[in-house]
Protein backbone atom coordinates (compact mmCIF):
# COMPACT_ATOMS: atom_id res chain seq x y z
CA UNK A 1 0.00 0.00 0.00
CA UNK A 2 1.45 3.56 -0.92
CA UNK A 3 0.15 6.77 0.93
CA UNK A 4 -1.90 9.44 -1.30
CA UNK A 5 -1.56 11.96 1.52
CA UNK A 6 1.04 11.98 3.88
CA UNK A 7 0.44 14.77 6.88
CA UNK A 8 3.09 15.26 9.54
CA UNK A 9 2.78 18.15 12.49
CA UNK A 10 0.39 19.99 10.56
CA UNK A 11 -0.47 23.82 11.90
CA UNK A 12 -2.46 26.27 10.90
CA UNK A 13 -3.02 29.30 13.08
CA UNK A 14 -4.93 32.48 12.31
CA UNK A 15 -3.81 35.38 14.78
CA UNK A 16 -4.02 33.46 17.83
CA UNK A 17 -6.36 30.82 17.14
CA UNK A 18 -5.34 27.63 16.08
CA UNK A 19 -7.67 26.17 13.73
CA UNK A 20 -5.39 22.69 13.21
CA UNK A 21 -2.72 21.95 15.91
CA UNK A 22 0.26 19.51 15.56
CA UNK A 23 -1.71 16.55 13.39
CA UNK A 24 -0.12 14.36 11.74
CA UNK A 25 -1.88 10.92 9.64
CA UNK A 26 -1.59 9.29 5.96
CA UNK A 27 -4.27 8.11 3.95
CA UNK A 28 -3.89 5.17 2.01
CA UNK A 29 -4.35 4.27 -1.73
CA UNK A 30 -7.72 3.49 -3.05
CA UNK A 31 -9.59 3.68 0.10
CA UNK A 32 -12.83 5.68 1.78
CA UNK A 33 -11.93 7.95 4.66
CA UNK A 34 -14.49 9.30 6.55
CA UNK A 35 -13.01 12.79 8.27
CA UNK A 36 -15.42 13.57 10.91
CA UNK A 37 -15.65 15.91 13.83
CA UNK A 38 -17.77 18.48 15.07
CA UNK A 39 -18.51 22.03 13.70
CA UNK A 40 -15.62 24.35 13.72
CA UNK A 41 -13.33 21.12 14.19
CA UNK A 42 -10.82 22.16 11.52
CA UNK A 43 -12.03 19.51 9.01
CA UNK A 44 -12.60 21.77 6.35
CA UNK A 45 -9.25 23.88 7.19
CA UNK A 46 -7.43 20.00 6.36
CA UNK A 47 -9.09 19.43 3.58
CA UNK A 48 -8.00 22.99 2.33
CA UNK A 49 -4.30 22.17 3.30
CA UNK A 50 -4.33 19.21 1.69
CA UNK A 51 -5.20 20.54 -1.21
CA UNK A 52 -2.78 23.53 -1.65
CA UNK A 53 -5.87 26.39 -0.96
CA UNK A 54 -4.40 27.25 2.49
CA UNK A 55 -1.26 27.49 3.57
CA UNK A 56 0.23 25.87 6.39
CA UNK A 57 2.14 27.14 9.45
CA UNK A 58 4.28 24.84 10.29
CA UNK A 59 4.77 20.90 9.29
CA UNK A 60 4.30 19.26 5.83
CA UNK A 61 1.83 17.88 3.41
CA UNK A 62 2.47 15.58 1.15
CA UNK A 63 0.31 14.52 -1.76
CA UNK A 64 1.35 11.71 -4.19
CA UNK A 65 4.76 12.16 -2.67
CA UNK A 66 4.91 15.87 -3.22
CA UNK A 67 4.07 19.16 -1.67
CA UNK A 68 0.74 20.07 -2.97
CA UNK A 69 0.64 23.95 -3.33
CA UNK A 70 0.29 25.49 -6.57
CA UNK A 71 1.43 22.18 -7.53
CA UNK A 72 -0.56 21.19 -11.37
CA UNK A 73 0.45 18.00 -11.17
CA UNK A 74 -0.73 16.96 -8.13
CA UNK A 75 -3.72 19.32 -8.21
CA UNK A 76 -5.05 17.91 -11.88
CA UNK A 77 -5.03 14.43 -9.93
CA UNK A 78 -7.27 16.06 -7.26
CA UNK A 79 -10.99 16.44 -6.69
CA UNK A 80 -12.29 18.92 -4.01
CA UNK A 81 -15.74 19.50 -3.62
CA UNK A 82 -17.01 21.53 -1.12
CA UNK A 83 -20.48 22.96 0.51
CA UNK A 84 -19.43 26.55 0.68
CA UNK A 85 -17.94 26.77 -2.86
CA UNK A 86 -18.19 30.08 -4.48
CA UNK A 87 -19.79 30.26 -8.17
CA UNK A 88 -19.32 33.56 -9.99
CA UNK A 89 -22.12 35.22 -10.71
CA UNK A 90 -24.53 34.85 -13.44
CA UNK A 91 -23.03 31.22 -13.52
CA UNK A 92 -25.78 28.53 -14.16
CA UNK A 93 -25.54 24.83 -13.38
CA UNK A 94 -24.48 23.73 -16.90
CA UNK A 95 -21.46 26.41 -16.75
CA UNK A 96 -20.51 25.31 -13.38
CA UNK A 97 -20.21 21.63 -14.66
CA UNK A 98 -18.62 22.75 -18.30
CA UNK A 99 -15.88 24.34 -16.25
CA UNK A 100 -15.31 21.35 -14.39
CA UNK A 101 -15.33 19.00 -17.44
CA UNK A 102 -12.55 21.32 -18.74
CA UNK A 103 -10.70 21.27 -15.41
CA UNK A 104 -10.91 17.40 -14.65
CA UNK A 105 -8.37 15.10 -17.25
CA UNK A 106 -10.44 11.92 -16.35
CA UNK A 107 -14.58 13.50 -16.65
CA UNK A 108 -16.77 11.85 -17.76
CA UNK A 109 -19.20 13.35 -19.12
CA UNK A 110 -22.04 10.52 -19.98
CA UNK A 111 -22.08 9.97 -16.50
CA UNK A 112 -22.34 13.21 -15.41
CA UNK A 113 -25.42 13.66 -17.77
CA UNK A 114 -26.66 10.21 -15.92
CA UNK A 115 -26.26 12.15 -12.53
CA UNK A 116 -27.66 15.21 -13.59
CA UNK A 117 -31.18 13.04 -14.59
CA UNK A 118 -30.75 11.04 -10.95
CA UNK A 119 -30.62 13.87 -8.79
CA UNK A 120 -32.80 15.80 -11.18
CA UNK A 121 -30.45 18.64 -11.23
CA UNK A 122 -32.03 22.26 -12.75
CA UNK A 123 -28.87 23.16 -15.15
CA UNK A 124 -30.61 26.05 -16.64
CA UNK A 125 -30.85 27.74 -13.17
CA UNK A 126 -28.42 30.06 -11.63
CA UNK A 127 -26.39 29.00 -8.90
CA UNK A 128 -27.77 31.20 -6.68
CA UNK A 129 -31.53 30.32 -6.84
CA UNK A 130 -30.81 26.90 -6.82
CA UNK A 131 -31.70 25.48 -3.12
CA UNK A 132 -29.21 24.47 -0.66
CA UNK A 133 -29.99 20.66 -1.37
CA UNK A 134 -29.44 21.17 -5.82
CA UNK A 135 -26.31 23.13 -5.06
CA UNK A 136 -24.91 19.97 -3.20
CA UNK A 137 -26.25 17.76 -6.05
CA UNK A 138 -24.01 19.63 -8.51
CA UNK A 139 -21.20 19.27 -5.81
CA UNK A 140 -21.39 15.45 -5.84
CA UNK A 141 -21.84 15.43 -9.51
CA UNK A 142 -18.37 16.81 -9.77
CA UNK A 143 -16.83 14.63 -7.37
CA UNK A 144 -17.77 11.78 -8.80
CA UNK A 145 -17.57 12.49 -12.37
CA UNK A 146 -14.41 14.03 -12.17
CA UNK A 147 -13.27 10.46 -11.80
CA UNK A 148 -9.63 12.46 -10.06
CA UNK A 149 -7.60 9.88 -8.05
CA UNK A 150 -8.08 11.63 -4.46
CA UNK A 151 -11.23 13.12 -4.32
CA UNK A 152 -12.29 15.17 -1.10
CA UNK A 153 -15.98 15.38 -0.58
CA UNK A 154 -16.28 18.11 2.56
CA UNK A 155 -20.20 18.24 3.44
CA UNK A 156 -21.05 16.68 -0.05
CA UNK A 157 -24.53 16.10 0.79
CA UNK A 158 -25.76 18.96 3.15
CA UNK A 159 -29.65 19.58 2.16
CA UNK A 160 -30.09 16.79 0.37
CA UNK A 161 -33.05 14.33 0.96
CA UNK A 162 -32.71 11.13 2.39
CA UNK A 163 -33.59 9.59 -1.50
CA UNK A 164 -30.56 11.61 -3.09
CA UNK A 165 -28.32 10.60 -0.29
CA UNK A 166 -29.25 6.87 -0.66
CA UNK A 167 -28.66 7.83 -4.51
CA UNK A 168 -25.07 9.41 -3.37
CA UNK A 169 -24.31 5.92 -1.16
CA UNK A 170 -25.15 3.78 -4.09
CA UNK A 171 -23.03 5.76 -6.79
CA UNK A 172 -20.23 6.67 -4.89
CA UNK A 173 -19.64 3.00 -3.81
CA UNK A 174 -20.77 1.12 -7.60
CA UNK A 175 -18.11 3.96 -9.34
CA UNK A 176 -15.71 3.31 -6.73
CA UNK A 177 -15.69 -0.70 -7.14
CA UNK A 178 -15.18 0.13 -10.95
CA UNK A 179 -12.85 3.12 -10.60
CA UNK A 180 -10.94 2.50 -7.37
CA UNK A 181 -9.85 5.64 -6.11
CA UNK A 182 -8.86 7.57 -3.32
CA UNK A 183 -11.84 9.63 -1.42
CA UNK A 184 -12.11 11.50 1.45
CA UNK A 185 -15.48 12.31 2.87
CA UNK A 186 -16.32 14.59 5.98
CA UNK A 187 -19.97 14.07 7.36
CA UNK A 188 -21.92 14.41 10.14
CA UNK A 189 -24.00 11.88 9.13
CA UNK A 190 -21.47 8.85 10.76
CA UNK A 191 -23.68 6.23 10.72
CA UNK A 192 -25.43 6.79 7.49
CA UNK A 193 -22.17 7.11 5.50
CA UNK A 194 -20.51 4.34 8.71
CA UNK A 195 -21.04 1.30 6.15
CA UNK A 196 -18.70 3.30 3.17
CA UNK A 197 -15.52 4.08 5.37
CA UNK A 198 -12.72 1.77 5.38
CA UNK A 199 -11.14 4.53 7.58
CA UNK A 200 -11.69 7.09 10.50
CA UNK A 201 -9.87 10.21 11.24
CA UNK A 202 -11.38 11.95 13.77
CA UNK A 203 -10.65 15.94 14.78
CA UNK A 204 -11.67 18.02 17.48
CA UNK A 205 -10.61 21.28 18.44
CA UNK A 206 -8.06 21.37 15.34
CA UNK A 207 -6.56 18.28 16.99
CA UNK A 208 -6.82 14.53 15.59
CA UNK A 209 -8.38 12.04 18.23
CA UNK A 210 -9.04 8.97 16.34
CA UNK A 211 -7.01 7.89 13.59
CA UNK A 212 -8.19 3.80 13.06
CA UNK A 213 -9.57 1.52 10.60
CA UNK A 214 -13.43 1.84 11.02
CA UNK A 215 -13.69 -2.39 11.57
CA UNK A 216 -11.03 -1.79 14.17
CA UNK A 217 -13.14 1.27 16.21
CA UNK A 218 -16.49 -0.79 15.71
CA UNK A 219 -14.76 -3.35 18.05
CA UNK A 220 -13.41 -1.32 20.68
CA UNK A 221 -16.18 -0.01 22.37
CA UNK A 222 -19.09 -2.12 23.78
CA UNK A 223 -22.15 -0.51 26.09
CA UNK A 224 -22.78 -2.37 29.11
CA UNK A 225 -26.63 -2.74 30.85
CA UNK A 226 -27.72 -3.95 33.99
CA UNK A 227 -28.14 -3.42 37.39
CA UNK A 228 -26.40 0.05 39.20
CA UNK A 229 -24.51 -1.69 41.59
CA UNK A 230 -23.12 -4.77 39.09
CA UNK A 231 -22.50 -1.92 36.23
CA UNK A 232 -20.51 0.44 38.43
CA UNK A 233 -18.67 -2.40 40.37
CA UNK A 234 -17.46 -3.86 37.01
CA UNK A 235 -16.50 -0.45 35.07
CA UNK A 236 -14.16 1.03 38.40
CA UNK A 237 -10.85 1.44 37.06
CA UNK A 238 -11.67 1.01 33.08
CA UNK A 239 -12.09 3.43 30.47
CA UNK A 240 -15.50 4.70 31.04
CA UNK A 241 -16.66 6.84 27.34
CA UNK A 242 -20.25 7.62 28.64
CA UNK A 243 -22.22 6.77 31.17
CA UNK A 244 -26.02 6.80 31.90
CA UNK A 245 -28.69 5.52 34.34
CA UNK A 246 -32.56 5.28 34.01
CA UNK A 247 -33.99 4.10 37.71
CA UNK A 248 -32.03 1.35 39.03
CA UNK A 249 -30.45 0.33 35.92
CA UNK A 250 -27.31 1.67 34.17
CA UNK A 251 -25.73 1.56 30.69
CA UNK A 252 -21.65 2.40 30.42
CA UNK A 253 -19.83 2.66 27.18
CA UNK A 254 -16.06 0.88 27.81
CA UNK A 255 -13.27 1.12 25.52
CA UNK A 256 -10.47 -1.33 25.37
CA UNK A 257 -12.54 -4.77 26.32
CA UNK A 258 -11.18 -8.14 25.78
CA UNK A 259 -12.79 -11.06 24.76
CA UNK A 260 -12.44 -12.51 28.24
CA UNK A 261 -13.15 -9.30 29.76
CA UNK A 262 -16.63 -9.68 27.44
CA UNK A 263 -17.25 -13.27 29.16
CA UNK A 264 -16.82 -11.77 32.42
CA UNK A 265 -19.06 -9.08 31.92
CA UNK A 266 -22.01 -11.72 30.75
CA UNK A 267 -20.75 -13.51 33.92
CA UNK A 268 -21.62 -10.95 35.99
CA UNK A 269 -25.44 -10.56 34.99
CA UNK A 270 -24.73 -7.63 32.18
CA UNK A 271 -26.16 -7.36 28.69
CA UNK A 272 -23.81 -6.78 25.96
CA UNK A 273 -24.30 -3.86 23.14
CA UNK A 274 -23.04 -3.18 20.50
CA UNK A 275 -21.97 0.27 20.01
CA UNK A 276 -22.03 2.48 16.52
CA UNK A 277 -19.57 4.77 14.98
CA UNK A 278 -21.46 7.47 15.70
CA UNK A 279 -22.33 7.07 18.95
CA UNK A 280 -18.42 5.99 19.63
CA UNK A 281 -17.21 9.05 18.41
CA UNK A 282 -20.12 11.41 19.84
CA UNK A 283 -19.02 10.17 23.69
CA UNK A 284 -14.99 10.08 22.49
CA UNK A 285 -15.35 13.98 21.72
CA UNK A 286 -17.51 14.29 24.67
CA UNK A 287 -14.76 12.91 26.63
CA UNK A 288 -11.97 14.56 25.18
CA UNK A 289 -14.22 18.31 25.98
CA UNK A 290 -14.40 17.43 30.00
CA UNK A 291 -10.62 16.16 30.02
CA UNK B 1 -11.42 -2.97 -12.44
CA UNK B 2 -8.39 -0.77 -12.53
CA UNK B 3 -7.02 2.42 -10.72
CA UNK B 4 -7.61 5.80 -11.96
CA UNK B 5 -4.65 7.26 -13.96
CA UNK B 6 -4.32 10.76 -14.79
CA UNK B 7 -2.61 12.38 -17.91
CA UNK B 8 -0.14 14.74 -18.21
CA UNK B 9 -2.05 18.52 -19.15
CA UNK B 10 0.82 20.99 -20.22
CA UNK B 11 0.81 24.09 -19.01
CA UNK B 12 -0.60 25.97 -22.23
CA UNK B 13 -3.59 23.68 -21.79
CA UNK B 14 -4.30 24.55 -18.40
CA UNK B 15 -4.20 27.97 -19.28
CA UNK B 16 -6.80 27.47 -21.97
CA UNK B 17 -8.92 26.16 -19.54
CA UNK B 18 -8.99 29.14 -16.98
CA UNK B 19 -9.98 31.00 -20.34
CA UNK B 20 -12.30 28.57 -21.29
CA UNK B 21 -14.05 28.54 -17.88
CA UNK B 22 -14.00 32.61 -17.92
CA UNK B 23 -15.78 31.97 -21.55
CA UNK B 24 -18.62 30.11 -19.72
CA UNK B 25 -20.63 32.22 -18.95
CA UNK B 26 -20.05 35.23 -21.84
CA UNK B 27 -22.70 37.39 -20.90
CA UNK B 28 -20.69 39.17 -18.31
CA UNK B 29 -17.94 39.62 -20.39
CA UNK B 30 -18.72 40.25 -23.97
CA UNK B 31 -22.61 40.51 -24.36
CA UNK B 32 -23.65 42.92 -21.88
CA UNK B 33 -20.62 45.48 -22.64
CA UNK B 34 -21.74 45.46 -26.14
CA UNK B 35 -25.29 45.75 -25.44
CA UNK B 36 -24.77 48.61 -22.92
CA UNK B 37 -22.16 50.81 -25.21
CA UNK B 38 -24.87 50.02 -28.11
CA UNK B 39 -27.57 51.36 -25.38
CA UNK B 40 -25.45 54.29 -24.16
CA UNK B 41 -24.86 54.98 -28.37
CA UNK B 42 -28.37 54.78 -29.18
CA UNK B 43 -29.41 57.26 -26.49
CA UNK B 44 -27.13 59.57 -27.43
CA UNK B 45 -28.32 59.50 -31.25
CA UNK B 46 -31.60 59.97 -30.14
CA UNK B 47 -30.32 63.32 -28.01
CA UNK B 48 -28.10 64.33 -30.96
CA UNK B 49 -31.42 64.71 -33.16
CA UNK B 50 -33.73 65.66 -30.32
CA UNK B 51 -30.79 68.84 -30.53
CA UNK B 52 -31.12 69.37 -33.56
CA UNK B 53 -34.69 69.24 -33.95
CA UNK B 54 -35.04 71.72 -31.48
CA UNK B 55 -32.34 74.19 -33.12
CA UNK B 56 -34.63 73.59 -36.14
CA UNK B 57 -33.00 76.17 -38.81
CA UNK B 58 -30.98 78.30 -37.08
CA UNK B 59 -28.78 74.49 -36.57
CA UNK B 60 -25.73 74.29 -33.95
CA UNK B 61 -22.10 74.66 -34.01
CA UNK B 62 -20.92 71.96 -36.13
CA UNK B 63 -18.43 71.01 -33.38
CA UNK B 64 -21.74 70.21 -30.84
CA UNK B 65 -21.59 67.07 -30.90
CA UNK B 66 -17.72 66.25 -30.73
CA UNK B 67 -17.49 66.28 -27.35
CA UNK B 68 -18.72 63.10 -25.55
CA UNK B 69 -17.92 60.43 -22.83
CA UNK B 70 -20.38 57.82 -23.55
CA UNK B 71 -17.76 55.29 -24.78
CA UNK B 72 -15.32 55.72 -21.30
CA UNK B 73 -18.19 53.42 -19.62
CA UNK B 74 -17.22 50.50 -21.23
CA UNK B 75 -14.24 50.85 -20.18
CA UNK B 76 -14.62 51.53 -16.68
CA UNK B 77 -17.14 48.44 -16.65
CA UNK B 78 -14.20 46.51 -16.91
CA UNK B 79 -13.19 47.59 -13.83
CA UNK B 80 -15.95 45.78 -12.30
CA UNK B 81 -15.20 42.52 -14.78
CA UNK B 82 -11.39 42.67 -13.23
CA UNK B 83 -12.64 42.34 -9.76
CA UNK B 84 -15.35 39.51 -10.09
CA UNK B 85 -12.37 37.80 -12.11
CA UNK B 86 -10.34 38.33 -8.64
CA UNK B 87 -12.77 38.13 -6.14
CA UNK B 88 -15.50 34.96 -7.25
CA UNK B 89 -13.76 33.83 -10.52
CA UNK B 90 -10.38 33.36 -8.42
CA UNK B 91 -11.82 31.38 -5.56
CA UNK B 92 -14.37 28.96 -8.02
CA UNK B 93 -11.40 28.28 -10.26
CA UNK B 94 -8.97 27.92 -7.61
CA UNK B 95 -11.38 26.06 -5.64
CA UNK B 96 -11.79 23.45 -8.04
CA UNK B 97 -8.28 22.70 -8.46
CA UNK B 98 -6.54 25.25 -10.70
CA UNK B 99 -3.53 26.71 -9.73
CA UNK B 100 -2.89 30.38 -8.86
CA UNK B 101 -0.20 30.57 -11.59
CA UNK B 102 -2.40 28.88 -13.99
CA UNK B 103 -5.18 30.88 -13.25
CA UNK B 104 -3.45 34.14 -12.94
CA UNK B 105 -1.84 33.66 -16.29
CA UNK B 106 -5.48 32.72 -18.34
CA UNK B 107 -6.98 35.47 -16.76
CA UNK B 108 -3.79 37.84 -17.90
CA UNK B 109 -4.35 36.60 -21.68
CA UNK B 110 -8.18 36.81 -21.17
CA UNK B 111 -7.72 40.62 -20.13
CA UNK B 112 -5.46 40.73 -23.25
CA UNK B 113 -8.10 39.42 -25.71
CA UNK B 114 -10.53 41.05 -24.17
CA UNK B 115 -8.32 44.92 -24.38
CA UNK B 116 -7.97 43.54 -28.43
CA UNK B 117 -11.68 43.16 -29.15
CA UNK B 118 -13.00 46.25 -27.49
CA UNK B 119 -9.96 48.07 -28.86
CA UNK B 120 -10.35 46.64 -32.38
CA UNK B 121 -14.28 46.78 -32.10
CA UNK B 122 -14.60 50.50 -31.00
CA UNK B 123 -11.78 51.73 -33.59
CA UNK B 124 -14.31 50.11 -36.30
CA UNK B 125 -17.03 51.31 -35.33
CA UNK B 126 -14.90 54.67 -34.78
CA UNK B 127 -14.61 54.14 -38.43
CA UNK B 128 -17.96 53.46 -39.56
CA UNK B 129 -18.46 56.65 -37.81
CA UNK B 130 -15.79 58.62 -39.78
CA UNK B 131 -17.53 56.73 -42.80
CA UNK B 132 -20.84 58.41 -42.28
CA UNK B 133 -19.62 61.75 -41.46
CA UNK B 134 -20.48 60.96 -37.86
CA UNK B 135 -23.83 59.17 -38.50
CA UNK B 136 -25.26 61.84 -40.91
CA UNK B 137 -25.53 64.24 -37.98
CA UNK B 138 -21.80 65.23 -37.17
CA UNK B 139 -21.94 63.06 -34.03
CA UNK B 140 -18.97 61.53 -32.81
CA UNK B 141 -19.47 58.96 -30.41
CA UNK B 142 -16.89 56.08 -31.11
CA UNK B 143 -13.07 58.17 -31.49
CA UNK B 144 -14.68 61.80 -29.93
CA UNK B 145 -12.35 65.14 -29.12
CA UNK B 146 -8.82 64.72 -29.78
CA UNK B 147 -9.73 60.53 -30.80
CA UNK B 148 -11.52 62.25 -33.81
CA UNK B 149 -8.19 63.53 -35.73
CA UNK B 150 -5.70 60.38 -35.15
CA UNK B 151 -5.63 57.55 -37.39
CA UNK B 152 -8.13 54.46 -36.46
CA UNK B 153 -5.00 52.53 -36.29
CA UNK B 154 -4.05 54.73 -33.28
CA UNK B 155 -7.59 54.55 -31.92
CA UNK B 156 -7.43 50.91 -31.63
CA UNK B 157 -4.11 51.03 -30.03
CA UNK B 158 -5.14 53.81 -27.35
CA UNK B 159 -8.46 52.13 -26.54
CA UNK B 160 -6.55 48.58 -26.12
CA UNK B 161 -3.93 49.99 -24.11
CA UNK B 162 -5.93 52.12 -21.81
CA UNK B 163 -8.35 48.68 -21.49
CA UNK B 164 -5.40 47.11 -20.34
CA UNK B 165 -4.55 49.63 -17.64
CA UNK B 166 -7.99 49.06 -16.45
CA UNK B 167 -7.94 45.25 -16.18
CA UNK B 168 -4.73 44.75 -14.63
CA UNK B 169 -5.26 48.10 -12.36
CA UNK B 170 -8.25 47.14 -11.06
CA UNK B 171 -7.24 42.83 -10.65
CA UNK B 172 -4.56 44.52 -8.41
CA UNK B 173 -6.48 46.85 -6.73
CA UNK B 174 -9.12 43.69 -6.21
CA UNK B 175 -5.96 41.21 -5.02
CA UNK B 176 -5.44 43.68 -2.16
CA UNK B 177 -9.20 43.06 -1.07
CA UNK B 178 -8.80 39.40 -1.92
CA UNK B 179 -5.61 39.56 0.94
CA UNK B 180 -6.64 42.05 2.72
CA UNK B 181 -9.92 43.02 2.96
CA UNK B 182 -11.90 46.11 3.37
CA UNK B 183 -8.88 47.62 5.82
CA UNK B 184 -6.40 46.80 2.82
CA UNK B 185 -8.49 48.77 0.71
CA UNK B 186 -8.48 51.64 2.83
CA UNK B 187 -4.95 51.64 3.59
CA UNK B 188 -3.99 51.14 -0.41
CA UNK B 189 -5.93 54.14 -1.34
CA UNK B 190 -4.71 56.11 1.54
CA UNK B 191 -1.47 55.42 0.35
CA UNK B 192 -2.00 56.75 -3.22
CA UNK B 193 -3.50 59.80 -1.87
CA UNK B 194 -0.70 60.33 -0.02
CA UNK B 195 1.82 59.78 -2.60
CA UNK B 196 -0.05 62.04 -5.21
CA UNK B 197 -0.15 65.49 -2.81
CA UNK B 198 3.45 64.15 -1.77
CA UNK B 199 4.17 64.17 -5.51
CA UNK B 200 2.27 67.86 -6.45
CA UNK B 201 3.85 69.33 -3.72
CA UNK B 202 7.45 68.26 -4.66
CA UNK B 203 6.68 69.39 -8.16
CA UNK B 204 5.90 72.72 -6.19
CA UNK B 205 8.57 73.14 -4.82
CA UNK B 206 11.06 72.47 -7.40
CA UNK B 207 9.27 74.74 -9.42
CA UNK B 208 9.03 71.70 -11.92
CA UNK B 209 5.32 72.53 -13.24
CA UNK B 210 6.36 73.80 -16.41
CA UNK B 211 8.60 71.38 -16.85
CA UNK B 212 5.75 68.70 -16.17
CA UNK B 213 3.64 70.37 -18.61
CA UNK B 214 5.78 70.37 -21.30
CA UNK B 215 6.50 66.46 -20.71
CA UNK B 216 2.85 66.06 -21.73
CA UNK B 217 1.92 68.76 -23.53
CA UNK B 218 4.71 67.52 -25.88
CA UNK B 219 3.44 64.23 -26.38
CA UNK B 220 0.42 62.86 -28.13
CA UNK B 221 -2.27 60.01 -27.14
CA UNK B 222 -0.50 57.28 -28.14
CA UNK B 223 2.64 58.15 -26.64
CA UNK B 224 0.93 58.70 -23.44
CA UNK B 225 -0.83 55.44 -23.38
CA UNK B 226 2.24 53.65 -24.19
CA UNK B 227 3.43 55.31 -20.85
CA UNK B 228 0.43 53.90 -19.26
CA UNK B 229 1.87 49.78 -20.33
CA UNK B 230 5.02 50.05 -17.58
CA UNK B 231 2.23 50.60 -14.95
CA UNK B 232 0.25 47.89 -16.50
CA UNK B 233 2.82 45.63 -16.46
CA UNK B 234 4.12 46.76 -12.82
CA UNK B 235 0.14 46.32 -11.60
CA UNK B 236 0.48 43.05 -13.18
CA UNK B 237 3.27 41.82 -11.21
CA UNK B 238 2.04 43.23 -7.89
CA UNK B 239 -1.35 41.79 -8.32
CA UNK B 240 0.54 38.22 -9.04
CA UNK B 241 2.55 38.23 -6.34
CA UNK B 242 -0.41 39.05 -4.15
CA UNK B 243 -2.47 36.26 -5.28
CA UNK B 244 0.69 34.04 -4.94
CA UNK B 245 -0.51 33.85 -1.49
CA UNK B 246 -4.20 34.07 -1.59
CA UNK B 247 -6.79 31.46 -0.33
CA UNK B 248 -10.26 31.14 -2.18
CA UNK B 249 -13.27 32.02 -0.04
CA UNK B 250 -15.75 29.71 0.83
Amino acid sequence: MTAVIEVTDLARTYGKVAAVSDVSFSIEENSICGLLGRNGAGKTTLMRLVTGQEFASAGEIRVFGENPVENAGVLARTCFVRESQVYPDGFRGKHVLRAAAHLFPNWDADYAARLVDEFRVPLDRRMKKMSRGQRSSVGVIIGLASRAELTLLDEPYAGLDAVARELFYDHLLRDYSENPRTIVLSTHLIDEAARLLEHVLVVDNGSLLMDAAADDLRGTAVTLVGSHNSVERFATGRPVLGWESIGGLSSVTLTGLSDADKADAVAAGLELAPVSLQQLIVSRTRGAQEA
Amino acid sequence: MTAIATPRVATARRIGTTLRIHAANPWAIVYTPWLILMGVFLLNFSIWHLVLRAAGDRGVNPDAFHYNGGVSWVLFYMVVVAVQAMNQTFSFVVGLGATRRDYFLGTAVLFVGLSLMYGVGIAAFAGLERATDGWGVSGWFFAPWTFATMPLWEVAVVYTLVMLFMFFGGSTVAAVFVRWGANGIILFFASVAVLIVASLYAITQLEAWDAVGQFFSGRDAIQLALMSLVVTVAAGFVGYALMRRATPKG
